[in-house]
């Protein structure tokens, strides 16, 4: 009976380990940094790409939801394009992670745009405060 | 005051966890019974301190004491009641108190239930725990103090990670931690099992229970995480293949084959050092989850507070696993097995592919996990896997386990025969046959949905077939059906237990997979009076309204859902908390059998003329938690005392 | 029954994985690159809390910790004023100057806080926020540490430690004026 066993765990573990190869090679991202993208890009391939948008770069046009802005490290930029809403922690001069692929016709094509915070850390909220009051307000004054 | 008398208890505590921990050691070594028992009074005394810990560091929230630096950053004056005691446990320090509370429940029970009855395993098995619970009590004392203090006063605290406020997050930890700490049990009776060299059926018997309780309420907190990352994250989905999903996931995994492969030991005296190795690996993954979500080593959204508390976890886990494997190979000749297999076609084989199949699971998971950190160590690249490959290598796993589920409860013991085969198989194989043929005839072209329905199907009929034959025996003898039906399920509630997890199981595979293969979903731009359609489904945007509310300010939109006639109104929201960074979407859903309608609100303009809304129609999603209601009934049932057998 | 003293190989093979998870830590999570580091510091003129100009340019030839903070953000904010007060302490004979920019705030409450902690090294309120975008900061409390050519040489976010101001100061005195 034992060798059927053996035989039946190497096939098993064979194709376990082909399985693992398989997906880590077709879902693999890289991560990487506008310079680093700059200088070896292949189209296709999925990347995981983090910079500071760039000041005067963010275009949002809520009708057809294009977003489109420039992600920079100081001393590359490469442009991006994504299909949907900016996220909530997004914005100019703000470092910012997107994820997805680069395209042949020169910008990255971003599918995911990744916001990151950490617990300890604090976003500046003092004017904003007094946003959403004004922002109270207009609704108000707008609403029925 | 209050959290210096905090701080004290844990101190003497941690003293009296390591004094029990050795006392029970030495009371075994040198057999006087006076030690035993004081090291019994330890661990109760144990039990009362970290009550009291717990006690008062809720009292501290409740009296916004924000001199106590846990309380400031975890909650404001703005906290609801209800939240400032969920907060207790809503970050790093309170998390580790509620869990080395729960630990010193569990090591109360195991002494009120088997300090008789497990006589010579008893005393390393409370060594086990206490020593255990000596680390959790360093860790509250030296590495994440929850009652450090904060100096000066703030005049306000924090307040919670806004996302943690939904009653989710109260019963999400409590359940996980339930079966985390759970899990010590069974390890502590293998290590003691191994110390005294008793490594036969005893542990076995007196652990089953214990790791049923574990895994339901491991399952209980998968499936609540699953929920509150559905209806509070709104991204649609409910599983990500986070490293905090993974890390709950994988001791599931292996907690999953220990429960199927005790069966063969107990049954047929094989796969003893399977067992042990089993538990110490589950064991070793619960710890190593907690280091992966505290550590900060691997990046997720659920980002904790790293510091020093990882180096203690990876420590500690260095520790139980090169003992509790040391421990094992030096019982090596008694672990030897004596049962062999006597056939590929036998209901043992089946529950070793079982086993091995979860097993292989729980590493591509751990794999994926480590991935990023093994890329970089080895190549220097920073390189991460993402949701596909874990689905894609793990999607053949779980067909198999689902095949395997129909097998293995009615294939035979020892050697299968052809006719055994015909009498169990014939009619579940025939029933998923024509299921596949029908599913494909009503127009579904997903193979892979087509086989897991398939399977299912078959599935439940070998359930189904297994019962009424039951029943019909039973009815034979002159019971009535329902009495008969019921009957059956008390006096053999743990087989049946079983069938109903695995029916809940089936449902839940129904519900990923309809999900996965039949949901949609738009992003689009409204005017108000605009709508939008989807599936069948218009939605169409009324107004935007902005309140405020008691801890934060909310902008929430109106939209009125119809299919022809009025379905009702959703109200997604943006919720601003002052204390964050960025605005927390507030999901609004109409839930149903077969689809759910799910709105989030994106971007909008600020007079309210216009919203951007992310509109999803999630097919099958609710067969998830109904499944997970199934499976909470099937497991209550199995967890109930055997009774004798009488038939 | 041999001794199949190869048994002894299974705890081992525990040691290649607790080696990599250990591995895990000589990355630190908090050391963000700042596309900013190696760059001249984008220069500014703020009026301090006690109403004199407070700028960089007058500060060529001496190592400055540039600090933002906010008298809301706690703890970490908390935990490393008195870390800044130190360094100030120990290392103003030296020629380093330690800077606070207090971003987004009250000046009362900035005031309080200055007071509460007992701070002594130069403060400025950010009124326009026109500094912190300047040096992208995403939110407090962040540190940049500049050389005597006045660029950029490090960025640590979260909480200081009187350890990573040794190490950044340490380094940057060590270097030739010019």
């Amino acid at each position: 009976m034992r060798p059927k066993f053996v035989v039946g765990g190497a096939v098993i573990a064979a194709a376990l380990a082909y399985m693992i190869y398989a997906g880590v090679t077709q879902s693999a991202v890289y991560f990487v940094t506008p310079a680093e993208l700059r200088a070896a890009a292949v189209a296709g391939k999925a990347y995981r790409l983090g910079g500071m948008v760039q000041p005067g770069s963010l275009r949002w046009e809520p009708r057809a939801l294009d977003l489109s802005f420039t992600l920079g490290d100081g001393t590359a930029t490469v442009p991006v394009r994504h299909k949907g809403t900016p996220p909530d922690l997004f914005g100019e001069g703000r470092g910012a992670v997107v994820e997805g692929t680069w395209s042949a016709d020169g910008y990255f094509r971003a599918s995911l745009i990744l916001a990151k915070h950490s617990e300890e850390y604090k976003a500046p909220h003092g004017p904003s405060q007094a946003g959403y009051k004004e922002l109270i307000r207009t609704l108000k004054g707008d609403g029925r | 005051m209050i959290p210096e008398l905090g701080y004290g208890a844990a101190i003497v505590a941690l003293g009296l966890a390591l004094w029990g921990a050795v006392a029970a050691a030495l009371g075994e070594r040198t057999g006087r019974p006076a030690l035993l028992l004081s090291a019994q009074h330890a661990a109760v005394g144990v039990f009362v301190l970290v009550t009291a810990c717990f006690a008062l560091l809720t009292y501290a929230f409740l009296t916004f004491d924000f001199s106590v630096r846990y309380v400031a950053t975890n909650t404001n004056l703005g906290t609801p009641f209800y939240y400032r005691i969920t907060g207790v446990w809503g970050a790093l320090e309170g998390s580790i108190i509620l869990w080395t509370w729960m630990l010193a429940l569990y090591t109360l029970i195991v002494i009120l239930r088997h300090r008789e009855s497990a006589r010579e395993l008893y005393p390393w098995v409370l060594t086990v725990m206490l020593g255990v619970l000596a680390f959790f009590l360093l860790v509250i004392t030296v590495a994440a103090p929850p009652f450090a203090r904060l100096s000066p006063v703030p005049a306000d605290g924090r307040g919670l990670n806004p996302l943690l406020e939904d009653t989710g997050m109260i019963t999400h930890p409590v359940a996980l931690y339930l079966g985390f700490t759970g899990l010590t049990v069974p390890f502590a009776f293998a290590m003691a099992a191994l110390c005294t060299g008793r490594v036969g059926d005893a542990w076995i018997t007196m652990t089953r229970r214990w790791t049923i309780v574990a895994w339901y309420f491991l399952s209980l907190g998968l499936l609540i995480g699953g929920w509150w990352s559905y209806h509070v994250l709104g991204w649609g989905g409910y599983w990500a293949w986070d490293p905090v999903e993974n890390a709950a996931f994988m001791p599931w995994l292996t907690a999953t084959a220990f429960l199927h492969s005790v069966m063969i030991q107990e049954r047929r005296r094989m796969l003893k050092l399977w067992n042990l190795a089993l538990v110490i690996l589950t064991f070793g993954l619960t710890l190593f989850g907690t280091f992966l979500t505290r550590s900060g080593v691997i990046a997720s959204v659920h980002a904790f507070t790293q510091g020093t508390i990882g180096a203690f976890f990876l420590s500690f886990l260095a520790l139980v696993m090169l003992s509790a494997l040391g421990l094992l190979a030096w019982r090596w000749e008694a672990l030897s097995a004596q049962g062999a297999l006597d056939s590929v076609v036998s209901r043992e084989s089946v529950f070793l592919l079982n086993n091995v199949m979860l097993v292989a699971a729980a590493f591509t998971v751990f794999f994926g996990t480590v991935f990023p950190l093994l890329s970089e160590a080895l190549r220097g690249v920073k390189v991460s896997v993402g949701a596909p490959f874990f689905n894609q290598v793990n999607v053949p796993l779980f067909l198999g386990l689902i095949f395997l589920m129909g097998v293995g409860p009615l294939i035979a013991w020892r050697r299968a025969t052809v006719d055994n085969l015909r009498r169990n198989f014939l009619g579940p194989v025939l029933t998923g046959v024509a299921a596949a043929t029908f599913f494909f005839a009503l127009g579904v072209r997903s193979a892979l949905a087509v086989l897991t329905l398939a399977l299912t199907v078959f599935v439940a009929a070998t359930i189904a077939l297994d019962f009424a034959r039951a029943t019909r025996a039973r009815a034979r003898l002159g019971e009535p059906l329902l009495p008969a039906m019921g009957g059956l399920l008390r006096r053999h509630n743990r087989r049946y237990g079983g069938f109903v997890v695995h029916l809940g199981i089936l449902i839940i595979a129904v519900g990923v997979t309809g999900s996965q293969a039949w949901s949609v979903q738009t992003e689009t731009t409204l005017d108000r009076g605009q709508s939008a359609a989807l599936a069948g489904y218009r939605v169409r945007f009324e107004d935007l309204t902005a309140s405020e509310e008691s801890n934060h300010f909310k902008v929430a939109g109106t939209f009125t859902v119809s299919d022809g006639r009025v379905l009702g109104v959703l109200r997604p929201a943006k919720k601003f908390y002052p204390q964050e960074q960025s605005p927390i979407a507030y999901v609004d859903y109409r839930l149903g059998l077969r689809e759910d309608i799910y709105l989030v609100l994106g971007d909008f303009a600020r007079d309210g003329s216009r919203a951007t809304v992310k509109f999803q129609v999630n097919r099958l999603v609710s067969w998830i938690w109904i499944g997970g209601l199934v499976l909470t009934a099937g497991a209550g049932l199995a967890i109930l005392p055997e009774t004798k057998r009488t038939a | 029954m041999s001794r199949r003293p190869w048994r002894w190989l299974i705890p081992l093979a525990a040691l290649p994985v607790l080696a990599l998870l250990a591995y895990g830590f000589r990355v630190d999570p908090r050391a963000i690159p700042s596309p900013l580091v190696g760059r001249p510091a984008p220069g500014f003129t703020l009026t301090a809390f006690d109403g004199t100009p407070l700028g960089l340019e007058a500060q060529r030839g001496r190592v400055v910790v540039l600090n933002f903070w906010a008298s809301w953000c706690y703890p970490a904010c908390y935990e490393e004023a008195p870390v800044l007060e130190r360094s100030w302490r120990a290392y103003r004979d030296r020629g380093v100057l330690v800077v606070g920019v207090d971003i987004q705030d009250t000046v009362e409450a900035a005031r309080k806080f200055m007071r509460d902690f007992g701070l002594s090294f130069p403060n400025a309120p950010d009124p326009t926020g026109k500094v912190s975008v300047d040096y992208g900061t995403y939110g407090v409390p962040e540190t940049f540490f500049l050389d005597r050519r006045g660029r950029i040489r490090a960025k640590h976010v979260g909480a200081l430690t009187d350890e990573v101001v040794r190490t950044h100061v340490e380094r940057l005195l060590a270097e030739p004026a010019s």
